[in-house]
């Protein structure tokens, strides 16, 4: 998939999160579904725990919480912005309002990356041994940039990060299933009409959001022992207090068979 | 690193070293193009920092109004610059009718050769006086990453690959205002060339990759415009030929050039024209610069 869009929401006031996720669910999704214009494919990772920033802040240096990722993936550009900015308003960017605290939605059109994984498939249970790279358990890691490393070596440490937190975790090298870096594409700079449109005052801009796939929530420990690694990397560059990870469980809104 | 921890005592290829957060504050004051420092007026360059040869007259006008887009080429057909001989646009610009920005210039360079070409395009990253000299009207500054600096400096990386993964920062006027653009260059395989075809007499050097441009003086409404950058280079008798092209409102996706423009959206006219102006101006001087230099300073990153 050459472009997503990945939109963090959190709901809005008044909504409990079980009235939030029966609404994104069941009734946003199904007008996704309806009018789906040129979506190639459509996720919801609703969030079942996660952490912001660090044990070491004395408070909050970002929202902190988050109830839903939504993923739309397109085949091109030009698809996401006519779906994105149809001609005539969509139904579905005139529903957010009814769930989600719009002004602090996170966005990032992002591009995919696979990152290779030792062990994509389960050795631990024979059931699920068949398909690769799969896991019930997603979780997504927004890492935000020090502000003093160029977008280029920070997106180079990270990969240097990374391999050497796997190589430090042998519970992460056991069970991550799959690893997707999604980074930032530049296209995103452009989207001023619509941080306008959702009353977005500056929000936060993170040039790589981490998609990690485990077995199931009881293998999340193998996480927390790849992100303390992660995170004690001597080379700076990420700004772990402006940082998160979510625990997701992924809702396919349209996903269609693959064809051979 | 915060430039108040800077090693005052560093070479001046280091030194020059601002960390992201500083560099981009720093482009403002760039933009405005500053007198030289003392320091840079020490530097045994500063001299070329003199005003440019203009272009030919009548070369310029070539870019006075757009050539016709079904002589053009999109970026699929990037492989026809290894052909023998011309295509039918070899200056000139347009808007493609996807709604893309095309230019083209070609140049024939006395005394240059293909090593001077690689050299230059790694030499002049280390120094915002360097990327100076080549066309003072317009160009502000540059700046590459800690780590790209590294690679530059690093011998053993063959001055004709220095640039392949480098991203250049550089605040620059392409005649629509100053703009901060971060240039990423690739290797001529990455950017798509044919590299079974990638020889002489056909090809001698290549410098290119694709950039995305923004405002110096960026507000919220501010585009952030992609391009890709393509200039080609072969040997001819008593020096090289130089051929550009520059497809605006493309990116690569996937190692895959996209049009990347809303539907219905057109790269401005002032802006494709501007950069053929811009290409015409700047590779005009850096033509007549680059012997000279070469001879003095030529083949090593250090002065």
């Amino acid at each position: 998939m050459p472009i997503k869009l990945m939109a963090a929401s959190r709901r809005r006031p008044g909504l409990t999160r079980a009235e939030y996720f029966r609404y994104i669910e069941h009734y946003h999704g199904t007008i996704a579904r309806q009018e789906r214009f040129k979506i190639a494919s459509y996720i919801q990772n609703h969030v079942i725990d996660g952490a912001f920033g660090v044990l070491a802040d004395r408070t909050h240096q970002q929202v902190s919480d988050r109830e839903c990722v939504v993923e739309l993936y397109f085949d091109n550009f030009p698809d996401m912005l006519a779906t994105l900015e149809p001609a005539t308003p969509s139904a579905a960017s005139q529903d957010g309002k009814f769930f989600a605290d719009e002004p602090t939605n996170v966005i990032v059109m992002a591009e995919e990356e696979e990152i290779p994984v030792p062990t994509p498939l389960t050795t631990f249970n024979a059931g699920l041994g068949i398909v690769k790279s799969v896991g019930s358990l997603k979780v997504l890691q927004y890492i935000m940039r020090d502000d003093e490393v160029y977008r280029e070596d920070y997106y180079r440490y990270w990969r240097e990060a990374h391999e050497s937190a796997m190589e430090k975790s042998p519970y992460a090298r056991e069970q991550m299933r799959r690893c997707v870096a999604n980074k930032r594409c530049r296209i995103n700079d452009n989207d001023g009409a619509a941080r306008k449109h959702f009353g977005m005052v500056d929000p936060p801009v993170y040039d790589l959001v981490v998609s990690m796939w485990f077995d199931t929530i009881e293998h999340v420990g193998a996480f927390r022992q790849y992100n303390e690694a992660l995170q004690a990397f001597p080379t700076k560059f990420a700004n772990w207090s402006k940082s998160l990870f979510l625990y997701t469980r992924s809702v396919p809104i349209i996903r269609d068979t693959p064809m051979n | 690193m915060p430039q108040a921890t800077r090693d005052v005592n560093a070479k001046p290829e280091i030194k020059t070293q601002l960390n992201y957060k500083d560099w981009y504050a720093s482009t403002k004051k760039k933009a405005e193009r500053p007198a030289l420092t003392q320091e840079e007026k020490a530097r045994p360059f500063a001299k070329y920092f003199r005003d440019p040869v203009p272009p030919d007259p009548a070369h310029l006008a070539k870019m006075d109004t757009p050539c016709d887009p079904a002589k053009a080429i999109g970026p699929e057909h990037m492989n026809d610059l290894l052909n023998p001989g011309y295509l039918d646009v070899e200056i000139g610009w347009c808007n493609l009718p996807n709604g893309a920005g095309f230019i083209a210039n070609c140049y024939q360079h006395k005394g240059v050769t293909a090593e001077m070409i690689d050299w230059w395009f790694a030499w002049h990253t280390l120094e915002d006086l360097r990327y100076r000299i080549w066309y003072p009207p317009q160009h502000g500054g540059i700046m590459i990453s800690p780590e790209t600096r590294k690679r530059m400096l690093d011998p053993s990386v063959p001055l004709h690959e220095k640039n392949w993964g480098a991203t250049h920062h550089v605040t620059e006027n392409c005649d629509c205002g100053m703009e901060n653009i971060d240039i990423s260059f690739m290797s001529p395989k990455d950017f798509g060339f044919d590299m079974s075809r990638w020889k002489e007499p056909f090809v001698s050097t290549f410098a290119g990759g694709y950039g995305w441009a923004c405002a110096v003086n960026k507000n919220d409404e501010s585009i952030t415009a992609p391009a890709m950058m393509c200039h080609i280079f072969r040997t001819i008798p008593g020096g090289i030929e130089h051929r550009t092209r520059f497809w605006m409102g493309y990116r690569f996706s996937n190692g895959k050039p996209e049009l990347s423009l809303p539907p219905g959206i057109e790269v401005p006219v002032a802006a494709v024209q501007g950069l053929a102006r811009h290409n015409v101006k700047e590779f005009k001087n850096l033509g007549v610069l680059l012997p000279e230099i070469y001879k003095e300073l030529g083949g090593k990153m250090e002065v």
